[in-house]
């Protein structure tokens, strides 16, 4: 048998045999109590299928009718796109990359264990180096420990908008001389 | 299925005023876990929705207070019914039609409008349970608004401590702690007038939704603490209400349970085996599906094992060459061709040399000895033509022919 690689989602089966799934891979099983984010959760596709039609973040801009560029305006999201691959609410992993307080960039990564316990989910980080430092911090955590290596190209783009988005604030909007000549 | 074996534990949250060393934990009501449907959800809130509709009609005379009859033809107007009498500017003017001042509207509403909905119990109980499912999934409680950013866990327990609250102050301190303050800031924050002339009708203000406090005990004094908070809302766990629990037909309200409700939840709605206590001969609805995690299905052992490599390469239909044109694709339709045009070609070769030959030949000025044979047979000929025409019927076919020899 050829090593067939584990990708998202390449094939499709013709039936879905539940009853003769074995439970998830789950050692603490044996015991007659779990905690609430070990047992299997509303997996990630149904939350997307209830939340794609429309949700609090949901932004359709440009165009009328069904022609709309759909934007989602969830802090989970990297490119603010209001698709599965992007969004921040029907993924288990996310990344966020926002500024923080004095100049910093806040990098987050969601807990795939706490699922159920918004305030302690993220993984924060406050990064206030130059930008090649933090590119790397944000590449080692985002792709390579195998996080969400298919976020990578994305957070990049996001971290180096956001920084500029931070020297602009520090420096001022530039201002325009219309008196001279 | 797993579930039934092993519950998952909720923490209790507690406040100040509890004993040190209560903060236990529960285990998750089956409730939580139901099927949640978006779209039963939708159908039934719009439908109970209608249920709380007063009846709004115009009234049954309006338009018809008149004794007004047409003029017929014959007077330069149009053949509308006209009003009766005179010394008044209403005299002679159109009444009845709806196109008329004054005149009735078409199709007058009427009170007997079928204005209130019946929906099926199981379905009423179907979209509460899917409802009360929603509210325990974050996303799900985000993706409606709220903000739960700072909520430990969801869904989210207190100690009975805060049914005992009876202060408004209080209870404000109490959401602080559990970290449901945001949320109820957010719909203080949105109190706005409304736009449109809903404010004119007694509908002046709106606001956003905040949580919703579940308390187990009746007459528990937390009603009165927290009823004055904007965007706070309070039920009894045993008359929840879907309009309170998916507001606006969207699921996934935040919920503040307290520990006796969500004790309770088990013995209201049952579980996926027990038949409910309350509620005679229902049992939770199934999923279609039970695990409902694709990505995880299709990347399992059981199926990757059985299942066919990815084909990477795409098989394109190759160009079309023509036979006619091109020798090499006709050879491999019919391998004969190559021999029949090979013989056609020297067949070709042959006659184009056997017709040079032939003109060459004559062309070419005969020799001496060709001339005077030619010659000698020419005359020979002539001579056995003489001889043979020497006979004696002869003379019949000088008659015939008209000549004479």
């Amino acid at each position: 048998m050829p090593p067939i690689p584990k990708s998202h989602i390449w094939y499709f089966t013709r039936s879905y045999p539940s009853l003769f799934l074995k439970p998830p891979h789950c050692e603490i099983l044996d015991s007659p109590f779990l905690s609430i984010s070990e047992m299997a959760t509303v997996p990630g596709q149904l939350i997307w299928e209830i939340v794609k039609k429309n949700n609090s973040f949901l932004v359709k801009e440009f165009g009328n009718g069904t022609a709309s560029v759909k934007f989602s305006k969830e802090p989970n999201n990297l490119y603010n796109l209001h698709s599965y691959k992007h969004s921040g609410l029907a993924n288990k992993k996310t990344v966020t990359i926002q500024p923080g307080k004095d100049q910093s960039v806040l990098l987050a990564t969601t807990k795939t264990k706490k699922q159920n316990k918004p305030s302690t989910l993220l993984n924060k980080s406050l990064m206030k180096k130059e930008f090649n430092r933090m590119a790397k911090a944000v590449v080692n955590q985002v792709a390579d420990n195998h996080y969400r290596p298919d976020l990578k190209k994305a957070a990049l783009a996001r971290l180096s908008v956001v920084n500029r988005s931070l020297k602009v604030s520090k420096s001022g909007a530039k201002k325009k001389n219309r008196q001279r000549l | 299925m797993s579930a039934a074996a092993a519950r998952p534990l909720v923490t209790v949250q507690s406040l100040e005023s509890d004993m040190a060393t209560d903060a236990n934990s529960v285990p998750l009501p089956d409730v939580m876990k139901a099927a949640i449907r978006p779209d039963i959800v939708t159908f039934v809130h719009g439908q109970i929705s209608k249920n709380a509709r007063q009846p709004y009609a115009v009234s049954k005379r309006a338009g018809h207070q008149t004794s007004a009859e047409s003029w017929g033809t014959g007077r330069a107007v149009s053949r509308i019914p006209r009003v009766a009498g005179g010394g008044t500017h209403r005299a002679g003017q159109g009444a009845f039609g709806n196109m008329c001042r004054g005149g009735r509207m078409f199709a007058p509403t009427k009170i007997w409008r079928r204005w209130h909905r019946q929906v099926n119990v199981t379905q009423k109980r179907h979209a509460v349970v899917s409802a009360i499912a929603a509210s325990a999934v974050p996303s799900l409680v985000l993706a409606r608004g709220h903000k739960i950013e700072e909520v430990p866990e969801l869904p989210l327990v207190v100690s009975d401590a805060a049914e005992a609250v009876e202060k408004t102050s209080a209870a404000l301190k109490v959401l602080k702690q559990i970290g449901a303050h945001p949320d109820a800031e957010k719909a203080k924050d949105s109190q706005a007038i409304r736009a449109g002339k809903g404010k004119a009708r007694n509908r002046r203000y709106v606001s956003r939704k905040g949580p919703l406090v579940v308390y187990g005990n009746e007459g528990a004094k937390l009603v009165k603490a927290f009823r004055n908070i904007p965007g706070v809302e309070i039920a009894h766990v045993s008359r929840l209400n879907l309009l309170k629990l998916a507001p606006g037909g969207h699921i996934g309200r935040f919920i503040i349970w307290t520990k006796s409700a969500f004790q309770q939840l088990d013995a209201i709605y049952g579980t996926f085996d027990k038949l409910s206590e309350k509620k005679n001969g229902y049992v939770l609805p199934r999923a279609k599906m039970v695990n409902a995690d694709l990505a995880r299905i299709i990347n399992s052992d059981e199926v990757q094992s059985v299942v066919a490599p990815i084909k990477k390469e795409v098989k394109r239909a190759p160009l079309k060459k023509n036979p006619l044109k091109n020798l090499g694709v006709m050879l491999k339709l019919n391998p004969y061709a190559k021999a029949a045009k090979r013989m056609a070609l020297l067949a070709e070769a042959q006659r184009v040399k056997a017709k040079q030959d032939k003109l060459d030949k004559k062309r070419k000025p005969i020799t001496k000895e060709e001339a005077s044979a030619i010659n000698s047979a020419s005359k020979s000929w002539y001579k056995t033509m003489i001889s043979d025409s020497d006979y004696t019927e002869f003379e019949n076919f000088t008659k015939w022919l008209g000549a004479s020899q």
